[in-house]
């Protein structure tokens, strides 16, 4: 077990300054959302603005008249965790963690080191999976922390109960895990980090878009269920204070079936020279 | 190995290897680019799957029981497969808590490489290729491991430090250390092995001791006269003219050498000569020369294509 935790420290440490950037851009990201709600007059001047928004618009943005009565301020703060901007913040971090622990750890030869000495493929394997967890589990908890300290930094009006936060970070935690295991099933497989990075945006790319338009589009309802975002839903979570028990379970099983998938992959493939 | 074959679709990379290589004995594994070395090496590490036969170490399948295989393993990775954002010294604190050993031969082998601790203090990222190769060694034997796996040890090194690297391997086999190398470095093979295996297209066509290699083949004559060669060289018994150009022949020679010696001795235009015992690259190159010409009698020299191929061990 220590010698998993070691390689786990390892790559996550070559990592470090870029998963910092990141991080640090994620909180910023949602430490400016209460204040541009705040600048706007809080939750009651941005009714104001969306009741002037046409319906065609609403709808494209997901700001529709029922979405608008029933969420409030935190409605309005939950746009943070779907802004494609955060997404992709979380989405480089955890990919790009995935791509180059094990891939780009294969094509430099690096995955070398571990693999001469009696240490087992499943083991080198496993510091990856763990090292995924522990991006997913600081990717979900950073997003809320930024958005806690830019409610406390300008105390937008309107009701707001900071521990629903908890359930967003559920949620998210859920979604990244599954992203993450999915990109690190992909470098079990290939051979470079360009490869599995490719891969893995096509993949997250084409899920954000089969849930997205399927909520304006009905012809797309019907395979909205294929894309993750279909079991991500921060809205739910932070108006509610409960995540999706359902929807958090579809995408912790995704996570394992992908990560199990990727175990069978990297013990039984050949290494490239 | 046994029977160890890897195929890369249609390429038979290792076409069924049967290799033993005794305890104890530095073992020199010897072959151009492409012959086979680095496969058999990666397949003896368990970074690939033999497509049929089995490599074991200590009785272990280095594919199927990889862990207690590698128990007691020394592997020189890669200079340039070595995470750059470390420093020397945390990156051999990292390769040793791996192996579960302490360094026990650090020190000897920094001082032996000369390596100071001021590099070692250094990021990788800031060392030439010579000192990664270097870090790399240290990392492989500080642990003193039963084993070692050297692929081209001696790549990036200066003459001097490969010197001291040699005398090293003498002292590791000297504690019992097996060591498994391959080089291009024929003299340095020479001077460090007791035995070779030659491969070639993926086959081994030669497993022997240095010394038995040697006596299976030919010294060598060159004589130069002060005039033309003479005739009557190639009816001497045990003799066989190799080279013959202007004043100077080259002989390949039996197991006696007086029926040549009584040649020369009755004749007064004798220049110079010179006796030489055969050396690991003649028989090497006699080896893929034979090859190339259709049959197998190791003959070392007068290869039209042993330039082309010393180059290509040079590469």
């Amino acid at each position: 077990m220590s010698a998993i935790v070691r390689m786990t420290g390892r790559v996550l440490r070559s990592g470090l300054p870029g998963l910092i950037a990141l991080l640090a851009g994620l909180a910023l990201f949602e430490f400016v959302q209460p204040l541009v709600i705040a600048s706007f007059g809080g939750a009651q001047g941005l009714d104001a603005i969306m009741d002037r928004i046409p319906p065609a618009l609403q709808a494209f943005t997901r700001t529709r008249p029922e979405f608008l009565a029933l969420s409030g301020l935190a409605g309005y703060l939950s746009l943070g965790f779907t802004h494609p901007l955060y997404i992709v913040l979380a989405g480089a971090a955890v990919i790009g963690f995935a791509a180059r622990a094990l891939a780009g750890e294969i094509d430099r030869g690096i995955v070398q080191i571990p693999l001469a000495r009696p240490i087992s493929r499943s083991a080198v394997y496993m510091s990856r999976v763990l090292g995924v967890a522990t991006i997913c589990g600081l990717l979900a908890v950073t997003g809320p922390a930024g958005m806690v300290a830019g409610l406390l930094y300008a105390r937008p009006q309107g009701e707001f109960v900071y521990g629903h936060l908890g359930a967003v970070a559920l949620n998210g935690l859920a979604l990244f895990w599954a992203i993450g295991a999915l990109s690190l099933w992909g470098s079990a497989a290939a051979s470079t980090a360009g490869r599995v990075v490719a891969w893995a945006i096509s993949l997250l790319v084409l899920s954000y878009f089969i849930d997205y338009f399927a909520g304006i589009w009905t012809p797309l309802q019907a395979i909205a269920f294929l894309s993750i975002f279909a079991y991500y839903d921060p809205t739910a979570a932070l108006v509610s204070g409960h995540a999706n028990g359902t929807s958090v379970a579809t995408l912790a099983v995704v996570g394992a079936v992908a990560a199990l998938a990727g175990l069978v992959t990297f013990t039984r493939r050949d290494l490239p020279a | 190995m046994s029977k160890l074959t890897k195929r890369y679709g249609p390429v038979t990379a290792l076409d069924g290897i049967d290799l033993v290589v005794p305890r104890g004995v530095t073992f020199g594994f010897l072959g151009p680019n492409g012959a086979g070395k680095t496969t058999a090496i990666r397949l003896l590490m368990g970074f690939v799957r033999p497509t049929a036969g089995t490599a074991r170490l200590w009785g272990h399948d280095c594919w199927r029981d990889g862990v207690r295989a590698r128990a007691d393993l020394g592997f020189l990775v890669p200079a340039d497969a070595l995470y750059p954002d470390m420093s020397g010294e945390a990156l051999l604190d990292y390769m040793a808590s791996l192996s579960a050993k302490p360094p026990v031969l650090r020190r000897l082998l920094l001082d032996a490489l000369e390596l100071g601790n001021d590099a070692l203090g250094r990021r990788l990222n800031t060392y030439s290729k010579g000192m990664k190769q270097k870090l790399a060694l240290t990392a492989a034997m500080q642990t003193s491991p039963a084993l070692l796996v050297l692929d081209e040890p001696t790549d990036g090194l200066d003459p001097l430090i490969q010197r001291s690297f040699e005398g090293v391997l003498r002292d590791l086999r000297d504690r019992g250390t097996t060591i498994f190398m391959s080089s291009h470095d024929l003299a340095e093979v020479e001077r460090t092995c007791e035995r070779v295996a030659i491969i070639r297209d993926g086959r081994v066509v030669a497993e022997q001791t240095i010394a038995d290699l040697k006596d299976l083949h030919r010294r060598v004559a060159e004589i130069i006269f002060a005039g033309a060669v003479p005739e009557g060289l190639d009816s001497l018994a045990g003799v066989h003219v190799v080279e013959r150009e202007g004043s100077r022949v080259v002989l390949a020679l039996g197991d006696s050498v007086t029926p040549l010696l009584q040649f020369l001795g009755d004749r007064d235009d004798v220049v110079d000569l010179l006796l030489s015992p055969p050396r690991l690259e003649d028989i090497f190159l006699g080896f893929y020369d034979s090859s190339r010409n259709g049959h197998d009698t190791g003959e070392p020299i007068g290869s039209s294509n042993a330039p082309e191929l010393a180059a290509r061990m040079r590469e």
